[in-house]
């Protein structure tokens, strides 16, 4: 089951887009050309990219727009990019900054 | 009491009911909020909550709210990793 919209009244019928798999913790998730971090892990029912550094409350899209860098996670263990901003590719691996520890539990 | 819990600054977790304590007890201005409380000196920058600041106090002091920004952007304006700031290969993201 996923969330994402396959068939938007405006935009029409989304068919022709090439899918591609990127990791989070550890795990794959289905995704599509031209998603962005955010909206990949949204339509497969992310809603939690990170944890609050003091109280652990999960985190996750806000602003949307790359304004209020909720939505920060770690990509490729060194940098730490904006998932709302950041356009997905094949085999991309996403980590979560703070909480879940690397076994994304 | 639903002050305590909404949330004004995100990044800090200050609610909206130690911000009006803080300034109905020290009766300060927004900057000194910011101080007492770290409401605006989150990752974010203050972005998302430097006008809440500015409105909540400024409806408990009755000012006006000044024209000069007060909150002031501090550097980095951007989060910035250190290899970033010290001279590496510089990015869009940090």
């Amino acid at each position: 089951m996923t969330m994402r919209v396959d068939n938007h009244p405006v935009l029409g019928k989304q068919t022709d887009r090439k899918q591609v798999t990127i990791y989070f913790n550890g795990k794959p998730y289905e995704a599509y050309e031209g998603d962005t971090v955010a909206s990949a892990m949204l339509a497969q029912g992310i809603y939690a990219l990170r944890q609050h550094e003091v109280s652990g409350k999960e985190r996750g899209i806000y602003c949307n727009i790359g304004h209020c860098y909720e939505c920060r996670v770690k990509l490729e263990k060194r940098k730490v990019v904006r998932a709302c901003i950041t356009p997905i590719y094949n085999g991309m691996e996403i980590g979560s900054l703070t909480g879940f520890d690397e076994r994304g539990e | 009491m639903t002050a305590e819990k909404t949330i004004v600054c995100r990044c800090e977790e200050v609610t909206l009911g130690t911000i009006q304590d803080t300034v109905q007890t020290y009766c300060c201005s927004s900057r000194e909020v910011k101080l007492r409380t770290r409401a605006g000196m989150g990752y974010c920058g203050g972005r998302t909550c430097r006008h809440v600041i500015d409105r909540v106090v400024a409806e408990i002091t009755k000012e006006p709210i000044k024209d000069e920004v007060q909150l002031s952007y501090r550097s980095p304006i951007r989060p910035a990793t250190f290899a970033v700031l010290g001279g590496g290969k510089h990015d869009n993201e940090s």
